[in-house]
């Protein structure tokens, strides 16, 4: 069909990503079927984990932050045409960034510690993402395989850290000192408390407001500066963008380098909002659902945004789950978290054909009725 | 001879250890040369050998369990091939997608199945693959260096060893003796000229990962029913990317990837006997120093410091007809 | 798909939204444990815990809630979870939690907590700490008698002070009974992970049975299955530690040092439930009852009435005081 029309902009971003979430539920549904279980009971019991009590919202945008900001890194790099699989290893390194200055600079008072660890985790972050960048922008070599083998490197490099060096001296586990008690981002529910409103006790602190700003700075950055059109310029079609006097390279390293340090936030909120030390693995995984998190968001920083939040509930709701079904565990969360990406990333084009069909078909029969 | 002792038992180790990354190496080139990327190896690794304990330890034969495992991979590469293939979905995606699905899924069903926290019950001696003993292997043990070797060393493995070892030359005839083979990179490296060809580059790139499929099953089951004697969750533990690294690292050919994949068995295998050990002259090397060697080597290469590692021409590029 | 499916799915969401609240029921009572990343199937360590919550639910009908964690990181959550909801009282198990319970109770100051295997020093913290070293002591004594090459050999988990507390002991109990014999020491990893790596374990077992050990204790929690596994496949002898493993693999498991977890967990439940429930440290070791090795109709054969002797023996010794096995977490050292 040589006419086809193009889709509008509710239908694009909006309906066909939500089409394919659906689905991406119903084959959960279907899975929690298998095992014996009712979807809706699951569903409910999700719910109320995420949104039922005041905590539970807490907790909920406790794991928001973690998303928007993996989410927002994987975005930037992918504006960019790059793939940017290494949020894992970025946060885990600038997690090493936060507890250092943390730890060694402990004499600083509380606003200026927060710039510094801000810069540190975006530093560390960003020094990792450095590396792969470069590879790419100057040797060619892939991207995607040079930060996965990054996160592997990371997660050796930290263990060794942990055990040998940051470990206090006895200490059973493989983990740092603790954060000063006032270099501690936050909680949201003790600044609460200061302005005279109750809240319940949960790990939501000040990074969540960073999160957010940060939103508004990539969708700035992006689609308002100079830098911005050109990173996306060259996401477009590298090839192009030469001609165009854009030197990719150059923007393949940027790209990555605010990729790494925004992925590094989320040690903010992990390692001096909620756990005040560095711990093994603290990173859990938060950065492979970035990449979810940012497709499903159409890489845009609202779309993250609303797609950090489904998975914040996820998160919560899953921990709730387990708890109150025994056969379900916190691993149904993660294969509803394949699944989304599955539909909404790897397959996002299964229906678009037929959608723009049907929309094509309503169309133009809409167009002949006005001629009539 | 003590420590031709321990050399031996370093090198019986790394041939354990490199097996199910010598399969699922071989499984990624045969995706990867057709112009597929397959970073869901560690996905389908896991589904095959939860697969491969369940169906094992329910029948109590390990090769239908083997069967089960390569089963469930096939239709894991299908479902990857549905997505990249037919619907041109991104490649990197959807094996992230696969990895992270089989990690949450295995245990889900491990756990709705056999209540034991995600493992499967472990196998008794019939339900798993048992050592070979080589043919005259008792007799020539006593048999100083050349007996020990293959004795100690050649001998005693289970079957799913010796196949991964095959397994390598026979990739290499089926790649590059075989008109099968020849088509395959083909649609890897130039796809609109096979199509011109008259070759349906959709149905060959289906080959291509169920081929896939079928190697990294036999790698997943070596795991559960060989290996160990159970299905335990993650326990891939990012073997499926040592395994991607060392295809790379193998410049996608079989040869070099059997050699990259006894490598970083060896630093394995070595890193597990060198936690706390002190070397003379060099002090204690940090375990994790040995652990990170395959990943750090991996991207050296593909830098190009030591030689140059070229992906095949169409790598995750979708092929679409031209009208 | 048909749009009809679409919307009955969408419509069975909308009804469900009104959610139900969960409390928990009123009892005397209402325990819950909280298991370290081997989960409560680990066959040893957690699975021994999860044995006493069980029986205290057979012998008293109260419920309890358990979870088991994926990640350390969960354990803050899960402990606060349980005291949130009212829990009480809490157990939590193995030393990885620590700071994270130290975190959470004092957020809970009416809220009971134990922890297994780790000192918490808060007003409602009971610490169970077992003297482990007593038990690898007679564990060793058997090895080395019931070797036959002069070698045994340890696969132990991390390289933490708790766990060379556990191999000093063994080894110094092979070499009283058999002296100069020879102890070949592995551990498996640097973190959490090592709890829970069976084919490493299975490969450092092969590697000592190589250089001629005939009889290896695992010290490893789910690692530690590897290690057995390995030992019964290559015809040798392996010995369990924490739960009685003696029945893994029947006729290769020498004996088992077995730590009973389930003790505490069952006197901390019944404690609170009587109101006998005290914080503090319980420290248990053989005079306790805390700590055994195992003897049943799975290693009989493999027991000769000598070895079974010599152990007793020491046994009592040590509950009586005439030997003192050295601790290692004393002074970081193993007087050889």
């Amino acid at each position: 069909m040589s006419d086809t029309v193009q889709l509008p902009r509710w239908i694009d971003v909006g309906a066909l990503p939500l089409l394919n979430l659906l689905l991406a539920l119903i084959v959960s549904g279907l899975v929690v079927l298998a095992i014996g279980e009712s979807p809706t009971q699951v569903v409910e019991i999700l719910l109320y984990g995420a949104f039922g009590y005041e905590e539970a919202w807490g907790y909920t945008l406790y794991y928001t932050t973690n998303f928007i900001f993996t989410g927002l890194a994987f975005a930037v790099a992918f504006h960019c045409g790059l793939f940017n699989i290494g949020a894992e290893g970025q946060a885990y390194v600038g997690g090493l960034g936060v507890v250092l200055a943390a730890l060694y600079l402990d004499f600083l008072p509380f606003p200026i510690m927060l710039i510094v660890a801000i810069l540190a985790a975006a530093v560390f972050g960003a020094a990792w993402a450095y590396i792969p960048a470069y590879l790419q922008a100057r040797r060619g070599s892939h991207v995607v395989i040079t930060t996965i083998m990054f996160n592997f490197i990371a997660s050796s490099l930290m263990v060794y850290l942990l055990v040998n060096v940051l470990r206090p001296q006895g200490s059973m586990t493989p983990e740092s000192e603790q954060i000063a008690e006032h270099l501690r981002l936050p909680f949201i529910h003790d600044i609460a408390a200061g302005l005279g409103l109750e809240m319940a006790s949960s790990p939501l602190n000040l990074s969540f407001v960073y999160a957010l700003v940060c939103s508004v700075l990539v969708w700035l950055f992006i689609w308002h500066t100079r830098w911005g059109y050109a990173i996306r310029t060259v996401g477009a079609n590298a090839v192009a963008a030469t001609y165009a006097g854009i030197e990719p390279g150059r923007y393949i390293i940027m790209a990555m380098m605010i990729s790494g340090a925004l992925s590094a936030f989320m040690a903010l909120n992990e390692v001096m909002g909620v756990q005040h030390r560095l711990l093994i693995d603290f990173t859990a995984g938060y950065g492979f659902v970035g990449i979810a998190v940012a497709l499903m968001g159409r890489n845009h920083p609202f779309g993250i945004f609303l797609a950090a939040l489904l998975f914040g509930m996820l998160y919560q709701g899953g921990a709730e789950l387990s708890f109150e079904i025994p056969t379900i565990s916190n691993d149904m969360v993660v294969v509803i978290q394949g699944l989304v990406i599955l539909f909404t990333g790897a397959m996002e084009h299964m229906f678009r054909p037929r959608v723009t069909r049907i929309y094509t078909a309503w169309h133009l029969r809409r167009r002949a009725q006005e001629a009539a | 001879m003590d420590n031709f002792e321990l050399v031996i038992l370093l090198l019986d180790a790394t041939l354990r250890t490199s097996t199910p990354l010598i399969l699922a190496a071989l499984a990624g080139m045969f995706s990867e040369r057709s112009g597929t990327i397959n970073l869901a190896l560690e996905g389908m690794m896991l589904g095959g050998a939860f697969s491969a304990a369940a169906v094992a330890y329910y029948v109590g034969n390990p090769w239908i369990g083997l069967l089960a495992a390569i089963g469930t991979t096939i239709c894991l590469s299908l479902l990857h091939g549905f997505a990249c293939i037919t619907h041109k979905g991104n490649q990197v995606v959807s094996g992230m997608a696969i990895n992270i699905l089989m990690s949450g899924l295995t245990a889900l069903v491990g756990i709705a199945l056999f209540a034991q926290g995600g493992k499967t019950p472990s196998l008794d001696h019939g339900s798993r693959f048992q050592p070979i003993t080589l043919p005259g292997a008792d007799a020539v043990a006593d048999v100083p260096v050349l007996g020990s070797i293959y004795s100690e060393l050649l001998s005693g493995h289970n079957i799913l060893v010796y196949v991964a070892f095959l397994a390598v030359p026979a990739a290499w005839w089926v790649m590059y003796r075989t008109r099968f083979g020849l088509r395959l990179r083909a649609v890897g490296e130039n796809p609109g000229a096979v199509d011109t060809a008259g070759i349906g580059v959709v149905a060959m790139r289906y080959r291509a990962v169920m081929c896939s499929g079928v190697l990294v099953g036999m790698s997943g089951a070596y795991l559960s029913t060989a290996q160990g004697a159970s299905f335990l969750q993650d326990m891939t533990a990012g073997k499926g990317y040592i395994a991607l690294a060392a295809m790379v690292f193998g410049k996608w050919r079989p040869f070099p990837a059997l050699f990259a994949c006894l490598l970083f068995g060896f630093l394995d295998a070595a890193a597990t006997r060198m936690q706390g050990v002190i070397l003379p002259g060099i002090g204690e090397v940090p375990v994790q120093l040995v652990q990170a060697l395959p990943y750090v080597l991996t991207v050296v290469l593909l830098a190009g410091f030591i030689g140059r590692a070229t992906p095949p021409k169409s790598l995750g590029r979708p092929y679409v007809k031209e009208r | 798909m048909n749009c009809k499916q679409v919307f009955s799915i969408i419509a069975v969401l909308a009804v469900s939204l009104p959610v139900t609240v969960f409390a928990v029921r009123a009892s005397e009572i209402a325990p819950a444990v909280v298991y370290s990343t081997g989960g409560k199937f680990d066959g040893s360590f957690n699975q021994s815990a999860f044995e006493g919550a069980d029986r205290f639910k057979q012998e008293t009908g109260i419920d309890y809630r358990e979870f088991e964690l994926r990640n350390d990181t969960q354990s803050e959550q899960a402990i606060r979870n349980f005291a949130r909801e009212g829990r009480d009282p809490i157990i939590v198990i193995g030393f990885q939690q620590a700071t994270s319970l130290a975190k959470v109770a004092p957020e809970f100051p009416d809220t009971r907590f134990a922890i297994v295997d780790m000192v918490v020093d808060q007003p409602n913290v009971q610490s169970v700490v077992f003297r482990e070293h007593e038990g690898t002591y007679l564990v060793g004594m058997l090895a080395a008698m019931a070797s036959d090459t002069g070698t045994i050999g340890v696969v132990g988990g991390m390289d933490i002070p708790l766990i060379r507390r556990m191999t000093c002991g063994y080894a110094l109990g092979a070499l009283q009974a058999v002296s100069g014999i020879k102890v070949l020491e592995n551990m498996t990893g640097t973190t959490g992970a090592a709890w829970n790596d069976p084919a490493r374990g299975a490969e450092l077992a092969t590697t000592q049975i190589g250089l001629g050990a005939d009889v290896v204790l695992q010290l490893a929690g789910g690692t530690g299955i590897g290690v057995l596994q390995a030992a019964a496949d290559a015809g040798k002898l392996g010995i369990g530690s924490d739960a009685n493993q003696n029945g893994l693999h029947p006729g290769s498991v020498l004996t088992s040092m077995v730590k009973h977890v389930d003790v505490a967990v069952f006197d901390a439940f019944e404690a609170a439930r009587n109101g006998g429930w005290k914080p503090g440290i319980r420290s248990l070791g053989l005079a306790e009852g805390g700590i055994d090795w195992a003897f049943d109709d799975f290693n009989r054969d493999l027991i000769t009435p000598a070895m079974k002797d010599a152990a007793d023996a020491a046994r009592n010794d040590i509950i009586d005081g005439r030997i003192t096995v050295h601790d290692y977490m004393q002074d970081g050292t193993c007087p050889r």
